[in-house]
């Protein structure tokens, strides 16, 4: 194989490895903070993923009693999305690799 | 001192507050709108690698400014305009978020950081400002959730 070709191969390997860490599931988390209401998060989780009111306060609670919870696992853009929603309503979020 | 009344009227939501309130709330907004863009949670990071984080806020940071600007000034006209305000679902909304920007302002003016802070203080100071601002606050955005959440 060229020395060409060869780069090519590994440009292209490269480039694969990288995509497929773009698209692995990232987590979206939400932490505690001692402000915001119980009943806002609950709400806020409802409105951005669809959950079932039993789900998010379930997911609320986690928040409140551990510190943190994954609310959603995405591909990174909707994850990214979902994070500047939840910073929209206030909410300290983060996104972490799954 | 009565309380805000918050209801659903249909697809609407309905607020009446004191003039009292009216007033209270408005001088929230003076004292806090300017705090609030240099904020510690005011610009929250998404991720813990640097150049990721740049590249997040470089996206969204002065949306997250804008909005929260705009949700505070909704909040400003429909207090100005009257005592008896009828809100857009979507309008109810900004309400929330922006009393949510107003409630971690005042907290963090405060020195609230951990949890547990309610049961640090009495009964008395509860129901004085600044801890009985924060309660109006807490009030309204209990009864915008609760009015936006009737089927």
């Amino acid at each position: 194989m060229s020395a060409i070709n060869e780069l090519a191969v590994k440009q292209t390997d490269s480039e694969h490895k990288n995509k497929v860490r773009r698209d692995r599931p990232w987590q979206v988390v939400v932490w505690n903070d001692p402000v915001t209401l119980m009943s806002y998060v609950v709400f806020v989780f409802r409105r951005l993923f669809a959950y079932d009111l039993a789900t998010a306060t379930r997911l609320m609670l986690q928040v409140h009693n551990e510190g943190k919870a994954v609310v959603a696992t995405e591909p990174r853009e909707r994850a990214e999305v979902a994070v500047a929603q939840l910073h929209a309503h206030g909410l300290q979020a983060t996104l972490a690799r799954d | 001192m009565s309380l805000a009344q918050i209801n659903r009227q249909g697809e609407l939501v309905y607020v009446r507050v004191s003039r009292g309130e009216r007033r209270a709330l408005l001088q929230i907004l003076d004292r806090l709108e300017p705090l609030v863009d240099h904020s510690q949670w005011a610009r929250p990071r998404a991720y813990q690698e640097e150049e990721d984080e740049a590249e997040f806020q470089r996206l969204v940071g002065t949306d997250l400014a804008d909005s929260r600007a705009a949700d505070l000034a909704q909040v400003r006209e429909a207090l100005e305009s009257d005592e008896r305000i009828l809100l857009s679902p979507d309008g109810a909304i900004a309400w929330l978020r922006a009393l949510n920007v107003l409630r971690l302002a005042l907290a963090e003016r405060l020195g609230i950081t951990a949890d547990g802070w309610e049961e640090q203080h009495t009964l008395q100071e509860h129901r004085r400002p600044p801890l009985a601002t924060l309660h109006l606050l807490s009030w309204i955005q209990e009864g915008l959730v609760e009015a936006l959440s009737v089927s």
